[in-house]
């Protein structure tokens, strides 16, 4: 009796366990959270090589994830949230676009910052960096070399 | 210059080799037991990039096995 029940188990296909969806799914959740967990360690890193290390496996693993998701979605078996409506988005903006004027008018009063108006400046302003502004940390060229696995 | 790696560094190391090997087994579930040819793929191109970030931790320890101190600090 134990060996028919053995026997049946034996002929239950992983598909039936676990459908294949599901397992996709479980690896997605897991790069989901291991990309967290390397943004985590590499904040925490107090060495330089280690920190490197943790930010390149990140990128490699948000790839993984992005091209997981991807072939997931190509198989239908991801259903993406619905898009958001137009007066949701129309009034997000117009209520937004406030705060980012007043972080302007703030900075502005503080010196920090030339003019208050956002858009064709900003551009500019990162182009020549005048004293004291922040300047954009060039990407570090071994990162480049990274990707030939991926694409 | 490489520092000494600290105790909380280790740690994230040897949980994330444990992520690495669990990630890397359930690539390989799917690649024995899926249907569908696209996710087969991606999850067998997976698993050697998840075996290739094993050898990256733990080459990293190995790198500053020598740098650790023998006695407690401070």
């Amino acid at each position: 009796m134990h060996q028919q029940q053995q026997q049946h188990m034996q002929a239950i296909s992983m598909q039936t366990l676990m459908p294949e969806k599901d397992m996709a799914y479980t690896v997605l959740a897991d790069l989901k959270r291991v990309v967290r967990e390397y943004a985590t360690a590499a904040t925490e890193s107090s060495c330089p090589q280690t920190r490197q290390m943790f930010t390149n496996l990140m990128n490699n693993t948000l790839r993984m994830q992005g091209n997981l998701f991807n072939a997931m979605q190509q198989q239908n078996m991801y259903s993406v949230a619905s898009p958001a409506l137009r007066q949701e988005v129309d009034k997000q903006i117009k209520e937004h676009q406030q705060v980012v004027q007043q972080a302007e008018q703030h900075l502005q009063q503080l010196g920090l910052r030339q003019q208050a108006s956002f858009g064709a400046q900003y551009n500019q302003q990162q182009q020549q960096p005048s004293q004291g502004q922040y300047i954009q940390p060039q990407v570090p060229t071994h990162q480049q070399n990274q990707n030939q696995f991926y694409m | 210059m490489m520092q000494p790696i600290t105790a909380k560094e280790l740690e994230y190391v040897v949980d994330s080799i444990s992520n690495e090997d669990l990630l890397m087994k359930q690539c390989a579930v799917v690649v024995a037991a899926g249907s569908s040819p696209a996710l087969k793929q991606v999850c067998g191109q997976m698993i050697s990039m998840h075996e290739q970030h094993m050898h990256t931790l733990l080459n990293s320890l190995q790198q500053h096995q020598q740098l650790a101190p023998t006695q407690p600090q401070n």
